[in-house]
């Protein structure tokens, strides 16, 4: 089913309103407490098309540039309102400008999270944030926010991330390829939770653990694994995905259920236990911490770093990287793209290349 | 620790402006009338050596600072009126960039910065610094170690990727101080957010310092500043006169003194001078140009390495920018500053910064700019190296060009680094501009 058709359904079945949401961190639990479908805007991929792909600058990255038209084309007019987290300068942009300028006339919502470690300060600011974002979607929906309502669903979505992080810890076990995994994964960013949850279920129902999988394993981080067939190419090239870093998909699965008893602080729990992320400014060391930990447990022998032209929070990041994993004589391949709906034969042949020798046991 | 700090002073009362002096006298020694015949440029403002001296005299001493007081890299938007009573050398990154890319520095140590993985597609300020860090050079002679980096979130997040890459580098406390975008209107925890960080900032500042912000103290930095942003604003009306006694061009360089010295007595007696000056000038009909025939506005960052290049092609056909978005930004900062409560004046302030609001009240700014200083044209600058400021230039021109019936150029470029600029394209862009005036 399409995501248009199973928004449509989710209206005419549940009367459920639906929200585009540009990447990447906002509190989902807000959104499903009060019954609205998020759908996930990641660009779409390829060229931007219509009227509103020269309204942006050709040096801001393809997920704003790509958004911008979709939106002014009609492409999201499937929704009744949009979502801009405060991402980075160009998302933030990019929530004046399709709102103010034109392109986007509907129910707009920001969600400004802080940047920076936990401080008092945040901590005070992130609870005010989260409840002025639900008290904007009780408006929007007509529907009261209410605690048991929130605590229900900060449950199901603990729930949906126990079961992203057990299909993700038993990768090396599935006799599955990666193109499947991340599909399963990736419904998430449009499915409605229930729905997500009881795929991710039936999943691994379907898959038992099986004998560990052959081939090199590797660590992916970037922004958001596009075009879908790199995982192909990299599973073909005799290569698997052990261990997740993507912000659409790892940084995104928190571990472990809040202690709070009170919904609102659970929330804010959820909000500061999930991995370390650039574009939510963390802490160098931390960051770099936990990519190594996932290095080890995972035993992946190569890092691939794929990162969207012209993402500085993620650019900015990338010296650190390629140092701490050149400290521990872990090679690293890394790919820059806007999108593309197919990787050039340049890419194909240099992820070819890493994972020949990685096989071989070469450092890079 | 004595010594050092003797050598601090006397850098900063003594030895800079000597050498400021001296190298002012070399120039006028050089170029006698101090403009050419030829030159489309009106007479050279004498403000000029005064700005010279002082600048010069901060970067000289900026050399001595480390280990003779407490230095702070702050971001050009940050609240700095907080740490002037503390006794910190404050260092503007931004600023010093800046000069890097006036001098063409910036390909070198950008090609530094490069080599360690940072991307080109990243901010050329922040390349040109972090180079700057790693190579050690500099036009300024030496830059003083950091025992602080306080950064604020209100001109862009890239400050906040750059400052933590310094903090990695420096091993020193970062205090970041993150302004939430403002849509519409900021809502009241958004500017309370802004507070608490500040006071945070104060515990912070104070215990790398040594030293308590008194109360009074804080009350007169904050005064000092809010004159010296309303001194700024009145050398910038200055320019609504006919011919302009000045050029925004002329505006890019007297900035220096408001971001890099605000809250400062030699700020306030420099931009008083320079006001006097420039109402004198307007007084005799003595415009920033020989001849202005067409008054534009410019927005964005100027292109540092081309700035003078760029003023001259136009000014030969007798355009001139009479203002810009630019150096207005900190003109209007100060209207909210109240030395009775510096602490929540600042946070609402500092939350208002132009890039920190959204397009509505970018455009109003522009639309106002244009009217009030009567333009016939603008010209916007796309720059490659600053997407907040850019992102929405397309639409802004469109609005403006048919709003207000002006012509509108959006000229692509950087403000830092030459290597995204193509002089003749720019050249036949501009050209092609100013053909349709005539």
């Amino acid at each position: 089913m399409s995501r248009n058709a199973y928004i449509a359904r989710q209206r005419e079945a549940h009367g459920r309103k639906a929200v585009a949401v540009l990447p990447i961190h906002y509190p989902k639990e807000l959104l499903t407490a009060l019954g609205v479908l998020a759908v996930e805007m990641w660009g779409p991929p390829g060229a931007p098309r219509g009227d509103g792909a020269g309204r942006i600058q050709a040096y801001v990255c393809s997920v704003v540039r790509n958004a911008m038209a979709f939106l002014g084309s009609g492409g999201a007019d499937a929704v009744d309102g949009v979502l801009f987290p405060h991402t980075c300068d160009s998302i933030q942009g990019l929530a004046t400008l399709a709102p103010d300028f034109g392109g986007w006339d509907r129910e707009s919502f920001t969600f400004l999270h802080p940047k920076g470690p936990a401080r008092p300060s945040t901590r005070t600011y992130l609870d005010g944030e989260l409840r002025s974002l639900a008290r904007r979607l009780e408006v929007f929906t007509g529907r009261t926010l209410d605690d048991a309502g929130l605590a229900a669903a900060i449950r199901l979505h603990v729930e949906i991330d126990e079961a992203r992080s057990a299909v993700l810890d038993a990768r090396p076990f599935l006799a599955v390829g990666d193109p499947e995994i991340y599909a399963l994964l990736r419904r998430g960013e449009w499915l409605w939770p229930e729905d997500h949850l009881a795929e991710l279920r039936a999943f691994r129902e379907r898959l038992p653990a099986g004998t560990r999988r052959p081939g090199v394993p590797v660590l992916v981080s970037g922004y958001v694994p596009e075009p879908p067939s790199l995982l192909q190419i990299l599973n073909d090239a005799g290569a698997w995905v052990a261990a997740d870093d993507f912000a659409a998909v790892g940084r995104r699965v928190v571990r472990g259920a809040p202690s709070a008893a009170e919904p609102w602080e659970a929330l804010q729990e959820r909000y500061w236990a999930a991995p370390p992320c650039s574009t939510r400014s963390a802490d160098p060391d931390a960051r770099v911490n936990h990519l190594l930990g996932m290095l080890d447990r995972s035993g992946a022998r190569g890092v691939i770093l794929q990162v969207i032209k012209f993402c500085e929070p993620e650019l900015f990041d990338v010296p650190l990287l390629r140092r701490a994993f050149a400290a521990r004589g872990v090679p690293v391949l890394y790919l820059e793209g806007e999108l593309e709906t197919e990787l050039s034969g340049q890419t194909v042949t240099r992820i070819e290349a890493f994972v020949e020798m990685l096989a071989a046991g070469r450092a890079a | 620790m004595i010594l050092r700090r003797a050598q601090y002073e006397l850098a900063g009362r003594v030895v800079g402006p000597f050498l400021a002096s001296l190298d002012g006298w070399k120039r006028r020694k050089r170029s006698p009338s101090g403009t050419s015949r030829t030159s489309p440029f009106g007479p050279p403002l004498e403000s000029v050596r005064k700005l010279k001296e002082i600048m010069t005299a901060h970067f000289f001493q900026a050399r001595y600072a480390d280990g003779a007081v407490p230095v702070a890299w702050v971001t050009s938007g940050f609240p700095v009126e907080l740490l002037r009573p503390l006794g910190f050398h404050t260092v503007y990154p931004e600023n010093h960039a800046a000069m890097c890319g006036v001098q063409r520095l910036v390909p070198g140590l950008s090609d530094a910065v490069e080599a360690q993985g940072y991307s080109r597609d990243l901010c050329s300020y922040a390349r040109a610094d972090l180079g700057s860090v790693i190579t050690g050079r500099t036009p300024v002679g030496r830059m003083p170690r950091p025992d602080l980096l306080a950064c604020c979130t209100n001109i862009c997040q890239t400050v906040l990727y750059w400052y933590k890459a310094l903090a990695d580098h420096f091993r020193v406390p970062l205090v970041i101080v993150d302004t939430p975008y403002v849509y519409g209107k900021a809502e009241p925890h958004h500017v309370q957010y802004v507070r608490d960080q500040l006071e945070e900032l104060v515990r912070v500042a104070e215990k790398v310092s040594g030293r308590r912000a008194e109360p009074e103290a804080l009350a007169e930095v904050a005064r000092k500043a809010k004159e010296g942003t309303d001194l700024w604003a009145e050398c910038l009306a200055t320019g609504m006169s006919r011919p302009a006694p000045w050029t925004g061009i002329d505006g890019f360089f007297h900035m220096a003194p408001i971001v890099a010295l605000r809250g400062t007595d030699v700020c306030n007696s420099y931009y008083r001078m320079l006001r006097d000056e420039l109402r004198d000038r307007a007084a005799r009909g003595i415009g920033g140009l020989r001849e202005e025939r067409y008054r534009l506005l410019w927005d964005n960052l100027p292109i540092w390495f081309a700035v003078r290049e760029v003023a001259t092609l136009l000014a030969e056909r007798g355009f001139n920018f009479v203002c810009t978005s630019y150096t207005n930004a900190w003109a209007e900062a100060g209207a909210r500053i109240d030395p009775r409560d510096l602490i929540a004046s600042a946070a609402d302030s500092y939350t208002h910064i132009i890039l920190n609001q959204d397009l509505p009240n970018r455009l109003g700014i522009l639309r106002r700019l244009s009217r009030d200083y009567q333009v016939d044209g603008a010209v916007l600058h796309s720059d490659r190296s600053c997407k907040p400021y850019s992102i929405g230039q397309v639409d802004l021109k469109d609005r403006l060009a048919s709003e207000l019936g002006i012509r509108v150029l959006l000229l692509e470029a950087d403000h830092s680094d030459p290597r995204a600029w193509s002089k003749e394209q720019a050249d036949n862009r501009l050209t092609a501009f100013m053909e349709g005036f005539a």
